[in-house]
């Protein structure tokens, strides 16, 4: 299940890229979703827990990983509670992020109004208002209306 | 500051090149186009100069601002060309919004976030796209496009709904045009309150006419609204005193100059946005004719024939002979 809060919330990581270097643990590399959403977004390939290829920049280590990705691997696999801001993530990360919800309980934290229109089977609750939404209209409506209060 | 001012930072594998124009520029789109790259780039080479092997060329200096102490550093920077990364949160504050609004620094803001306190334009909201490789075919080029058009759903098809974002001068100027139609004309009170009014019109076609100017925070609700809203247009020239400018109606010294590159003569520190220069000059050069403009009220000669066609004929989607009746 996919829960957004939308503005300031507890517990929240505003930033998730710097997050991200210093807590990640290698074997999230060694995941075959890992290296999908990595190969998806960057354009890249995990070699190992340790080695990146990127097709611009080479061989590069996963500190220099986009902040999307490295975002999308702390919904996938951070276990610490913590939650992360969406918004360091373009909407090219949009699909991953409602697919990790399928997979886990997975909330996060969104300081805009992330665009989820291009993404199939979207349903997430808002918890901001408890209001489930199950497609982008609905969730718009919802934001929309969280944002005028 | 004034101006237009190239950049170019390169390494061995990557080139950026873009312009930088106005006092506040926002960079966003997807991941993985680039952004924390260039920020990086540009940190590096910006503190260790060429022992960074980074070529970073501009004719005003390009430097980072982090989080830590920008409240002590910015106030000792002038014209230079700042950019800021997304994880520094200050950027959403009125505190950074003060201090931009009197500032002589051109500011680029890495962020997805809507800044509702800064009036940044719809024209300076950049993605970073790759564009091939870079002359020896080993460098990778990097540029700045616009994420939205100042115009939206090109259409010369009259709409059944015009809102207007301001209800002063530009709104008394649209509600008379279309006074003789069956043409709808409301006013949204404000930038900010343009997606919520769009919301309520329940019109299969209808007009949004706001600043461009200024725009540029109401910019992504807007464009949300119109994925579910696909028949909205919208239309974003600089300002409704921008229309006026261009309109020939008035004449002063190096009008079409100062029209075609405003840029060369909108001092940032003055002017927080570009509207309020276009007003600035439509009031001074206006004051004494048969024209004179104030904001808050529309000089009723505006609205003859001759002067009205000669403003609407600036917004390219306006073509008479569909919309006489």
């Amino acid at each position: 299940m996919l829960n957004i809060i939308f503005g300031d919330a507890p517990n929240t990581v505003y930033h998730p890229p710097t997050y991200f270097d210093n807590t990640y643990e290698d074997s999230w590399l060694e995941q075959p979703l890992a290296k999908e959403m990595v190969q998806d977004i960057d354009k890249s390939e995990v070699v190992g827990p340790h080695l990146i290829e990127s097709p611009v920049l080479g061989p590069v280590s996963p500190k220099e990983l986009s902040g999307g990705v490295k975002t999308l691997l702390l919904m996938a696999f951070d276990d610490s509670g913590k939650i992360f801001n969406a918004s360091a993530c373009g909407d090219n990360c949009a699909q991953w992020i409602v697919n990790i919800g399928k997979e886990k309980n997975l909330t996060i934290n969104l300081h805009h109004v992330m665009d989820f229109s291009h993404v199939e089977d979207f349903r997430a609750k808002i918890l901001n208002t408890g209001k489930k939404v199950g497609n982008y209209q609905e969730y718009l409506k919802e934001i929309f209306r969280i944002k005028e209060n | 500051m004034k101006g237009k001012h190239h950049v170019i930072v390169q390494n061995n594998k990557l080139r950026y090149e873009f312009d930088i124009r106005r006092n506040i520029t926002i960079i966003r789109g997807d991941s993985a186009t680039g952004k924390t790259t260039l920020i990086d780039l540009i940190q590096a080479a910006s503190v260790m100069g060429d022992e960074s092997g980074i070529f970073l060329q501009c004719d005003r200096p390009v430097r980072v601002l982090g989080a830590a102490d920008w409240e002590i550093v910015l106030p000792q920077l002038h014209e230079n060309i700042i950019f800021i990364d997304e994880e520094n949160r200050f950027i959403t504050s009125q505190t950074f919004a003060d201090a931009v609004k009197n500032s002589d620094n051109y500011f680029v803001l890495i962020t997805r976030e809507d800044l509702p306190n800064l009036p940044y334009s719809v024209d300076e909201i950049y993605g970073i796209h790759t564009s091939g490789k870079y002359h020896d075919t080993k460098r990778v080029y990097n540029e700045m496009y616009r994420i939205y058009s100042s115009l939206t759903n090109v259409s010369t098809d009259m709409p059944d709904d015009l809102l207007i974002e301001d209800s002063n001068s530009g709104y008394e100027f649209f509600s008379a045009v279309v006074k003789d139609r069956s043409i709808s004309c409301s006013s949204a009170h404000g930038k900010s309150n343009l997606r919520k009014s769009a919301e309520k019109i329940s019109s299969d076609s209808l007009m949004v006419i706001g600043d461009g100017a200024a725009i540029g925070p109401e910019m992504n609700d807007l464009f949300q609204l119109m994925h579910i809203r696909p028949s909205i247009r919208c239309y974003f020239p600089e300002s409704f005193e921008w229309l006026i400018l261009r309109s020939g109606l008035i004449n002063f010294p190096d009008i079409q100059k100062i029209l075609a590159a405003p840029e060369e003569y909108i001092e940032s520190s003055q002017y927080f946005s570009w509207e309020r220069f276009f007003t600035d000059m439509l009031i001074q050069w206006s004051a004494g004719g048969y024209l004179q403009y104030q904001k808050s009220e529309l000089n009723s000669n505006y609205l003859h024939p001759k002067e009205m066609k000669a403003i609407l004929q600036q917004m390219p989607w306006w073509e008479e002979g569909n919309h006489t009746e």
